[in-house]
């Protein structure tokens, strides 16, 4: 279950305030290659910020972020996603009148050709590429539902909550990312949705043989069941790390969540 | 360059900036609280103007001519009527659109800013053709060794003082203020909190749009003329005036609006063969400044959330 | 696997809509009489009343959608046949380039406003740019004139990124307030540049291709002599299918793709790579280069041209036509155009009150069918079948 020893991604005194308020107080964190880490604490902790400073959206205050070796600090999210770190957002953020198959190729934007000249008078080259992503898109939203593999070209407005957070995911794997930062993506589902998604989450990861992911989840049951690891947050700060098992039995932890027993 | 012609541009610079700096309060009012570019705040002030002028002139019909009497009637009854015009464009406009895209209120404001002028245009007696505004404060001049100082601007001047240092009471001081911000800061957790939002944004584009009737008729009483389409490029300016100041930020705002005064004003000292293009230069500059400082001098209010 | 598609719509409803619109416009613009052309108008709403009631537009929808080449084909056909139903009438023709022209100005702006979300309220100015350079080219140069319209195109995209670029990095409001003082100040600008004529205008030599001076009517042995705006019907016709043609395959690539992305979520465009200000550049140049060239075109057949045709009003008029015709909808826009253009022009009292009118009808639509006329339906990247 554990990957290499390897760290994939390293995270020294991270910072992040926004005027008085600390959202980020000198975070520590080390993510191991091909492991899934669960990100958890209660709300307000400065989870998504993390993830808004390491996907390049909000510039770090102090810290430094290294990624594969290479220090990726204050880098633009462009190059974030170039390097092959994509994400979903923790507000669904996908573009409702445009089809599954449109919001999906958004996330494969540096797999397609740009250039004016083939897109407009090289059709015939264009169609080529056209459908050989068409198969590639149909072919990873069926690993997560099939009906929703037939309804490509639909609009995604038309879709309930379960269905798009799968098409963000897809759309956030079909460019086949070395490392997926998933925020709360079983928030608004029911339980079974749930135990479905995960499932689903599973899946990918023994299909892409080379991917880490961090998770950011309020569901424990989530977190025990698909995490390797896990880093408890609370005001900005790292308060607990270690498997599921080990924060669950943390009185920090339970403390944070739940506030201290008098 | 001589003391006297260098007073003058200075005190036209400051009358200009003071202008423009209230209706640049008011874009900022608009899209502090609502997030919302109100492209029809120049001619809203172009309409306090026209009502001023029609109070004014109704007002000599009845047999009431003195000044006294007359300047308070006027401002009145265009700060009023601006203010219920404000609130039901607020109504009937505005809050419907509240879940579309942005693009559409900015659209909707600029179409109803046509709307506006073209109605002045077409149903004001002889409204195409530019209105001769009374001049209703005292004329006298002082002169100050080589500086000449008018009587009305200084009024007009300070009552526009007054009035941007009311306003800022108003906001930071008041009940009423503190729901404007509350709602400004964030819809959801004011509601929550008891605030009637649709009241807030009424009263918010009421507030809004008096502050364009006052600006109107001072436009009306400096330049003792109007005319119907002088609330466009006003209007153009004054939004320039608040971004670069930073939108949302009434500080931001009014020195926006001086800043664009003066650059109009070193433009026209610099060129003085041709008057538009000091509108060129300052536009430019303004360019160049947005570019350089994108959210503004002070910074525009951001409230995305990721 | 997906489905198969079902058969392809039949082309009957289509070619029953082409003929049945340009029976309506010769009617339309053949008719001098007010009363006349106000029972046309309400017969058509009437008509349309009763068509979307009965939800009767869907056939016409469906058979455009899937049989589309069959149908641009039979549009040219019916715009050719109305040309010369009025060869010999020289305000009509005008009026029929002039639509045209206004059409592919407009294309412009839904690839600006449509595609890529870049509001632009100078869409005449840029249009008066293309009218000045060809004023200026004709008169000074041997340039072919075929030439001095790509020129005019090439300018307008020119002075766009140079007024847009430094604040591209910034809010969709920061253009709107700049192309707004831009149409403002560029009228004003004109009018004291004696260089471009000053108040006066100026004049502006006529289109020739291959050496056939388009100023000369068309005569075709002792049968067949027309007015010499045919020769501008069928050259604005050409640019109009080559605009037409142009953006519909840039909204049916990944381009196309790229723009919508950065106009719904700039954010979420950024985390997976957008250069942003390279697609809101690209639709900007883009959209002011096909509206220079309709410009150019336009003042060569106008002869002359002066600063008045160029303020803001005109460029307002630009964007209610975006608004209505559906944003993003190069089909609703044509249909927006006709509405917009020819009707002040056959309803004499409407004139004074265009703008008012406009400005009106467009709050009603951004209030009661914000998705205009013709709303924009689902990418199909390539048409015939929806899915593989």
């Amino acid at each position: 279950m554990t990957g290499t020893v390897t760290p994939v991604l390293e995270i020294e005194g991270l910072a992040k305030h926004f005027g008085g308020l600390v959202a980020l107080d000198g975070i520590d964190l080390s993510v191991r290659q091909n492991e899934i880490l669960g990100l958890i604490g209660p709300n307000g902790s400065g989870k998504t910020t993390l993830f808004n400073v390491l996907t390049g959206i909000y510039l770090a205050d102090a810290g430094r972020i290294v990624f594969n070796d290479d220090d990726i600090t204050n880098n633009t999210a462009q190059a974030i996603y170039d390097r092959g770190i994509t994400r979903t957002f923790q507000r669904s953020r996908l573009c409702l009148d445009l089809s599954i198959f449109d919001n999906i190729m958004v996330g494969n934007h540096k797999r397609l050709n740009p250039d004016l000249w083939f897109n407009l008078m090289r059709r015939q080259r264009f169609r080529e590429e056209y459908e050989k992503n068409v198969v590639e898109a149909e072919l990873l939203v069926r690993t997560f539902d099939a009906p929703l593999a037939d309804r490509l070209f639909d609009a995604v407005g038309t879709f309930p909550m379960i269905d798009r957070r799968r098409i963000e995911i897809c759309r956030a794997l079909i460019s086949q990312p070395t490392m997926l930062l998933l925020d709360e993506p079983s928030a608004g589902m029911t339980d079974d949705e749930t135990t479905e998604l995960m499932a689903d989450i599973l899946e990918v990861k023994q299909r892409f043989s080379d991917l880490t992911i961090i998770i950011i989840e309020h569901e424990m049951g989530v977190i025990e069941r698909i995490t390797d690891h896990c880093v408890v947050l609370n005001f900005g700060q790292k308060i607990a790390e270690g498997s599921y098992q080990d924060i669950a039995a943390d009185p920090l932890v339970q403390e944070a969540y739940l506030g201290i027993d008098e | 360059m001589d003391i006297g012609l260098l007073s003058q541009y200075l005190v036209n610079g400051l009358m200009l900036g003071m202008m423009y700096a209230l209706v640049a309060v008011g874009f900022t009012l608009f899209f502090g609280v609502l997030d919302i570019i109100n492209f029809s705040h120049g001619d809203s002030l172009m309409v306090g103007t026209f009502t001023g002028l029609a109070a004014y002139i109704a007002l000599t019909e009845i047999g009431i001519v003195s000044p006294l009497v007359q300047v308070p009637i006027v401002l009145a009854a265009a700060v009023l009527c601006l203010a219920v015009l404000g609130a039901v464009v607020a109504k009937y406009l505005i809050l419907p659109l509240r879940a579309a895209p942005p693009l559409n209120t900015l659209l909707i404001t600029l179409m109803l800013g046509t709307v506006l002028r073209e109605a002045v245009r077409l149903f004001y007696p002889d409204g195409s053709n530019p209105k001769p505004f009374p001049a209703l404060l005292p004329t006298q001049s002082y002169e100050f060794g080589q500086f000449t100082l008018r009587v009305d601007n200084v009024i007009m001047f300070l009552a526009g003082v007054v009035v941007i240092i009311g306003v800022h009471l108003l906001i930071n001081r008041t009940k009423l203020g503190l729901a404007i911000r509350a709602v400004a800061q964030d819809e959801e957790t004011a509601k929550i909190m008891g605030i009637n939002f649709n009241l807030i944004v009424l009263v918010t584009f009421a507030l809004g749009s008096a502050l364009a009737a006052f600006a109107g008729i001072l436009n009306g009483l400096y330049y003792n003329e109007i005319n119907f389409s002088v609330g466009l490029l006003l209007g153009a300016i004054g939004f320039s005036a608040a971004i670069i100041g930073g939108l949302g930020n009434i500080y931001g705002a009014i020195l926006g609006g001086f800043l664009f005064a003066a650059l109009q004003t070193i433009g026209a000292v610099a060129l003085p063969f041709a008057s538009a293009y000091k509108d060129v230069f300052a536009f430019g500059v303004v360019i160049l400044i947005m570019a350089w400082r994108p959210t503004g001098l002070i910074s525009e209010k951001v409230s995305e959330r990721v | 696997m997906a489905s198969l598609s079902p058969a392809p719509a039949s082309l009957f409803p289509g070619l029953l809509g082409v003929f049945s619109i340009t029976a309506y416009l010769t009617a339309f613009l053949h008719i001098e009489s007010q009363i006349g052309t106000a029972l046309l108008i309400v017969g058509a709403m009437a008509l349309i009343a009763l068509l979307v009631r009965f939800n009767a537009l869907d056939h016409f929808q469906r058979s455009f959608a899937e049989r589309e080449k069959a149908m641009n084909a039979a549009i040219v056909v019916a715009v050719i046949m109305l040309a010369l139903v009025f060869h010999q009438d020289h305000f009509t023709l005008l009026l029929i380039a002039t639509v045209m022209i206004y059409m592919t100005a407009s294309l412009g702006l839904t690839v600006q406003f449509g595609y890529a979300g870049v509001l632009n309220f100078a869409g005449a100015s840029f249009f008066g740019i293309g009218c000045y350079t060809s004023a200026v080219l004709t008169d000074g140069t041997t340039i072919p004139e075929v030439l001095i319209i790509v020129v005019g195109g090439f300018m307008a995209a020119l002075v766009g990124v140079i007024l847009l670029l430094p604040v591209l990095r910034t809010r969709g409001h920061y253009s709107a307030v700049i192309t707004i003082a831009f149409a403002l100040l560029f009228k004003t600008f004109l009018e004291v540049n004696d260089v471009l004529g000053g108040p006066q205008g100026l004049s502006v030599g006529s289109m020739s291709f291959l050496g056939w001076d388009f100023n000369q009517g068309i005569e075709i042995g002792e049968v067949f002599e027309a007015s010499f705006y045919l020769n501008y019907v069928l050259a604005s016709l050409v640019l109009l299918c080559l605009a037409f043609v142009f953006v519909r395959r840039l909204d049916r690539s990944w381009i196309g793709l790229n723009m919508d992305a950065i106009r719904l979520d700039e954010t979420a465009a950024a985390c997976f790579g957008y250069n942003i200000t390279r697609w809101k550049v690209t639709a900007f140049m883009i959209g002011n280069a096909i509206a220079g060239m309709a410009g150019a075109l336009y003042a060569m057949m106008l002869g002359f041209i002066a600063p008045t045709n160029f303020d803001f009003g005109a460029s307002l008029i630009l964007v209610s036509i975006v608004l209505f015709g559906g944003i993003g909808s190069p089909f609703g826009v044509a249909v927006a155009t006709l509405i917009v253009v020819l009707l002040p022009e056959k309803l004499q009292i409407l004139q004074e009150y265009r703008f008012l009118i406009y400005a009106t009808l467009v709050i009603l639509v951004l209030l009661f069918r914000p998705d205009g006329l013709l709303p924009r339906p689902v990418r199909a990247y390539f048409t015939g079948r929806v899915s593989p």
